[in-house]
């Protein structure tokens, strides 16, 4: 077991068995290169931004692979190492399902967006994009879905985004310091400034 | 008058309506903005997020027991089913051996929870439709008896933070066996009730038939799940496709719709509440003596690092958790996967050319929570 004082630690890269569905995928695009593990559970392939378009266009569309469901995306902030677009697909006729992700440098969050090919991604990529700050390039709406619209400077979900320390927003002590830390929406700077009465709230 | 004069003097203008956030329609504090052309329906924009409150970022804050109450607040009217995908996903990863009686209480609280859930959608779709109050009233006091059980467990009416990773926190009460085979008895009474005064009443039917129909392609391109994607024809439902927990050991069956109109997903639902009658039947028999939690439970719940995605049969389809563990006693991150989330994405494709009164009835049939569809 690990102990608490160690640094994060990245799973090992553990190759699936033979007869996965990752064998398939490497059947349907044999010019794709991709690493593929096994997770707990789902086969994780992880592949490169710029087949990120190719790749879910025919994962949908191959009869072979068949993956029409897409069941979740998200993000995952690496910090300096990027961040990470994971997309959980499945298939009802084959009953299978996979992984795809794609890592993103820190420093250029684009990647193809992928609601021309399932309508659902289009809420769920709006999502992640206000969350990280990501870009999906070729989004019919990329506007925020659950943060306020003005809220384009900070990305929540990202490490470098930490609470504010609990006190400081419970008691009297929301303030310049608070607002380095957390996000404080324009217009109420004056009132975050304020100490006093609302700390018996 | 000439044609021209007469064509501008019968032109319609769009008109927007704002529905919500406080309405009594939308099931919490969900906005949609109609565009109605007459009594036609040409445009719809949901605004979600009034109720968000950060449970991923929240949950990477705190160890992997304290995420549990987070889950509660997530899905507030099936919160064992939450509590369910977020303690397997922990002990997926961890590798966590759950002693049989705790699964067992696992899977009948799951269940009953469900019937719960759909009794509230039952009821306030009915009140939606127009049956003002009657069902509503029908449905509350049956799901009382089952909330009663409920608060005997847990000591909660709510948020009942009660499941544990690896098992669950403190056994049942010593009558929890009779009061459930009690209530089981009770609930098929219950679902009769509410059968015999809605399914074949006609003011009913025609609120509901062929209102809001989805295509089972648009469905699984749209990422429905539950009763939704069920109502289009499609037998999905995760106990049965990928079984986990326990539930391989049960028989039961997995309705169906055909049209995938308001009317099924109401079918479906209750189908479903009597097939969740019958898990817990089998269950509460077979429900063996024994500990509720492994015997070495570490003090300190640490996970390996990797990550794993949990996925659940919830009362309103699929609800996942997303768990990426980097070692240490926290998350490194946390998703949930909302059901309700997904859900809502296709409402425009429903909403769009039916009349507004039956907006209404189509968000209805959603059945949505707010707290999982914002988080």
């Amino acid at each position: 077991m690990t102990s608490p004082h160690e640094g994060p630690q990245e799973a090992p890269i553990v190759p699936p068995p033979p007869g996965t569905i990752a064998d398939t995928f490497r059947e349907v695009l044999p010019d794709v290169e991709f690493t593929a593990t096994q997770g707990t559970g789902d086969v994780i392939l992880i592949i490169g931004r710029a087949d990120v378009p190719r790749v879910l266009q025919l994962a949908k569309d191959d009869p072979r692979l068949d993956l029409k469901y897409l069941r979740c995306l998200l993000g995952i902030d690496h910090m300096e190492a990027g961040i990470e677009v994971v997309y959980q697909l499945y298939s009802f006729t084959h009953k299978h399902g996979v992984t795809i992700k794609t890592r993103l440098p820190a420093d250029d969050l684009h990647v193809a967006s992928a609601a021309p090919v399932w309508k659902g991604a289009d809420w769920l990529e709006r999502e992640t994009a206000e969350m990280f700050g990501i870009v999906f390039d070729g989004h019919p709406n990329p506007v925020p879905l659950l943060l306020p619209e003005d809220m384009t400077d900070h990305h929540p979900l990202r490490k470098d985004n930490p609470f504010a320390q609990v006190e400081e927003w419970q008691g009297s002590r929301l303030g310049p310091e608070a607002a380095k830390l957390g996000h404080i929406p324009a217009g109420y700077e004056s009132i975050a400034g304020e100490s006093g009465e609302e700390s018996s709230e | 008058m000439t044609a021209t004069d007469q064509e501008r003097d019968l032109e319609t203008l769009d008109i927007h309506v704002n529905v919500g956030p406080q309405h009594p329609a939308t099931h919490g504090v969900f906005r949609m903005v109609l565009t109605v052309s007459g009594e036609k329906v040409v445009g719809v924009v949901p605004h979600i997020g009034y109720m968000h409150r950060g449970a991923e970022k929240l949950s990477e804050t705190m160890d992997y027991r304290q995420g549990i109450i987070y889950q509660d607040r997530t899905e507030y009217l099936a919160q064992f089913n939450a509590e369910h995908c977020y303690c397997l996903a922990i002990e997926k990863l961890g590798g966590i051996e759950v002693p049989e009686r705790a699964e067992y209480i696992r899977v009948i609280l799951a269940e009953l929870n469900r019937i719960t859930s759909h009794y509230m959608f039952v009821g306030a779709f009915a009140t939606d439709i127009g049956v003002y109050g009657t069902a509503f009233t029908y449905a509350f006091r049956e799901r009382e008896y089952i909330q009663e059980i409920f608060e005997a467990v847990s000591g909660d009416r709510m948020m009942y933070g009660y499941f544990r990773p690896g098992g669950v926190v403190w056994d049942v009460t010593q009558d929890f066996k009779d009061r459930v085979r009690w209530v089981c008895k009770q609930t098929r009474v219950g679902i009769d009730d509410l059968d015999r005064l809605l399914t074949t009443n006609e003011i009913f039917l025609t609120r509901c038939r062929d209102i809001g129909a989805i295509s089972l392609e648009d469905a699984v391109d749209y990422g429905l799940s539950g009763p939704m994607l069920r109502a289009c024809g499609l037998p999905h439902d995760l106990r049965r496709v990928e079984p986990y927990s326990i539930y391989d050991r049960f028989d039961f069956d997995i309705p169906t719709g055909t049209n995938g109109d308001v009317y099924d997903r109401y079918l479906v639902r209750m189908e479903e509440m009597r097939q969740s009658v019958r898990i817990v039947e089998q269950a509460i028999e077979q429900m063996p003596d024994g500990p509720i939690m492994p015997e070495k439970a570490p003090r300190r719940l640490r996970l390996p690092p990797g990550e794993v995605y949990m996925r659940t049969e919830n009362p309103r389809g699929e609800y996942g958790i997303y768990l990426v563990s980097k070692g240490g006693e926290k998350p490194y991150r946390l998703k949930i996967r909302s059901s309700c989330l997904s859900n809502l994405t296709a409402l425009r494709q429903m909403v769009v050319g039916q009349y507004v009164a039956d907006a209404v009835v189509i968000l209805g049939s959603v059945d949505i929570v707010l707290g999982e569809v914002d988080r």
